[in-house]
């Protein structure tokens, strides 16, 4: 069985049973939306005028752009937090073991579902952000085969961040309070509202920790900034490093996870 | 309807000592937090304490840290409350007791009221958390007279308990929680002032703020512990606040009995 295959059966799944109820349109897209205007409003309170001390890390004519760049990069990673939460009703409909009885290999699962997922959350607030980011205009870009090349690494970040959670959830039956862990410091920390240089040193340490800085940074580098492969090396190594560090703690987590789930029979006790 | 207030009490008291689910608990502190945390390093570390004068004339204060700590711990509290109340029927049905709830000849305000009840018990521990975390990030109250304090806050539990009413109809309507809370929680936030004045919104999503019982609730509480006086326009939004939570209660009580019905014909007929 091929990692296609496994994602081609995920999306169906996912599809059956996430798109049975137009209300799902809100968490795709009004949900964001709002998210975003919220962000660019939170702004308001402070001094937004020439001198201001924001424009040493983003210019205010850009502020538009690089939140939109932020909360774009930041819904794929979300959807897939949100994803890898489901994992709990997987366990409580009795269907997980039913999925770890399958011949389908552990980790092609557990990346194959989070590839699955992403495609069918992202498709509308991505459409909605390329929208803005023409009509606001501002892109600035140096090379433009950057630009697919970024979006790659955007995808394979948050495939791979994606991953790593639904293993992580595959350890617990009530992993609700990891969502509320990685969901808003996610959001704050990997400085999709706010530049993380502008963070003290503990702030900074707590970012470093997501992928999501590394691919906002390479992402506004090349849209917002025109920065060049050579300019923006550092960062793609340091992100390579941390996906790197995920895969293999996937690869082991997922054997103790098994290992741990056969030993007390939690698969289907809720 | 103090029989089925008490039953309800007792029996949400025993599930919050036994079974209760403790993200919801520590999500809850946690989200209070998070808006402490980030309105810190934003005012000190990004903008380096300067505000738009624009949010002195707003506010009345210059007190951000404060206005915007005040707006994180009363969202918290807000959202819990909400989610007690509102989750009620809706859990009954999804655990295969609502069938045997509706055939009983208790009284149905009784019920939620034991649940609004005994969630304050929660959502005030909440809210003591996040307030005693927010001290340490700068959060400073001129005045805490209790003479005030109680009466504001007790028409803005009455208010979130009414909204919460509505809400729960809706969720038994929709058959889902998730999408129809969070919906309501993220349209609160934004125009209810939580982290910045609602009056910088454009003026159609301002006016929505006139319809949530936040909005009130913020600007009396800010009102009474930083700016230490009572105008004239508080004692209005008292006035509103306490009349928005009665029309909440009506068009509640009036939805969740025609809901109830329709879940009998639909679900149980």
């Amino acid at each position: 069985m091929n990692l296609l295959s496994i994602i081609w059966a995920e999306v169906r799944k996912s599809h059956r049973h996430n798109f049975n109820n137009h209300l799902v349109y809100f968490s795709l897209f009004v949900w964001p939306a709002i998210l975003f205007i919220n962000a660019y409003y939170a702004f308001k309170p402070f001094n937004l005028q020439a001198g201001s001390p924001l424009a040493r890390f983003v210019p205010f004519d850009k502020l538009g752009l690089f939140l939109i760049t932020g909360y774009l990069a930041y819904i794929f990673f979300w959807s897939l937090v949100q994803s890898a939460w489901q994992m709990a009703y997987e366990r409580q409909q009795g269907t997980l073991e039913l999925l770890l009885l399958t011949p389908v290999p552990r980790i092609w699962l557990m990346f194959g579902r989070a590839a699955a997922n992403l495609i069918e959350a992202v498709w509308l607030f991505s459409a909605f952000s390329l929208l803005i980011i023409l009509f606001m205009g501002g892109v600035h870009v140096a090379e433009w085969w950057l630009v697919p090349v970024a979006i790659v690494l955007l995808v394979l970040s948050a495939v791979i961040w994606g991953g790593f959670l639904n293993i992580i959830f595959l350890f617990s039956r009530d992993a609700g309070v990891l969502y509320t862990l990685f969901e808003a410091p996610m959001e704050f920390f990997s400085g999709v509202r706010m530049p993380v240089l502008a963070f003290p040193i503990w702030a900074k340490s707590i970012a470093f920790l997501f992928p999501l800085t590394y691919v906002l940074t390479i992402l506004r580098g090349v849209v917002m900034e025109g920065k060049t492969f050579r300019d923006l090396s550092g960062s793609l190594i340091l992100l390579l490093g941390v996906l790197t560090v995920l895969v293999i703690a996937s690869l082991f987590l997922v054997r103790v996870a098994e290992r741990h789930a056969k030993e007390t029979g939690n698969l289907t006790l809720f | 309807m103090w029989a089925s207030f008490s039953a309800t009490f007792n029996r949400q008291f025993m599930t919050m000592r036994r079974a209760y689910p403790w993200s919801f608990f520590i999500g809850h502190i946690l989200d209070g937090v998070y808006i402490i945390i980030f309105a810190y390093l934003s005012y000190h570390f990004i903008f380096q304490g300067q505000l738009n004068k624009n949010f002195t004339s707003y506010t009345g204060t210059s007190n951000y840290l404060s206005y915007a700590m005040i707006g994180g711990m009363l969202n918290s509290f807000s959202v819990s409350l909400l989610m007690i109340v509102s989750r009620m029927l809706i859990t009954e049905m999804r655990e295969g007791t609502l069938e045997a709830l509706l055939l009983t000849p208790s009284s149905r305000q009784g019920y939620f009221l034991g649940a609004a009840v005994q969630g304050l018990m929660r959502s005030c521990i909440e809210m003591i958390a996040i307030f005693s975390i927010g001290l340490f990030f700068g959060l400073k109250m001129v005045s805490v007279n209790a003479l005030i304090l109680i009466p504001v806050l007790s028409v803005f539990c009455f208010a979130i308990f009414s909204q919460a009413l509505v809400l729960g109809s809706f969720m038994l309507v929709f058959r889902d929680t998730y999408i129809t809370q969070n919906t309501l929680f993220v349209i609160m936030t934004l125009v209810s002032g939580v982290s910045f004045p609602p009056q910088f919104l454009p003026g159609w999503l301002h006016t929505l703020s006139c319809i949530m019982p936040l909005s009130y609730g913020l600007n009396l509480f800010r009102g009474v512990v930083i700016e230490e006086h009572w105008s004239g326009s508080m004692t209005q939004d008292l006035f509103l606040l306490f009349g928005l939570g009665v029309l909440y209660f009506i068009a509640g009580s009036i939805f969740i009995k025609r809901t109830e019905k329709t879940v009998v014909e639909k679900y149980f007929g």
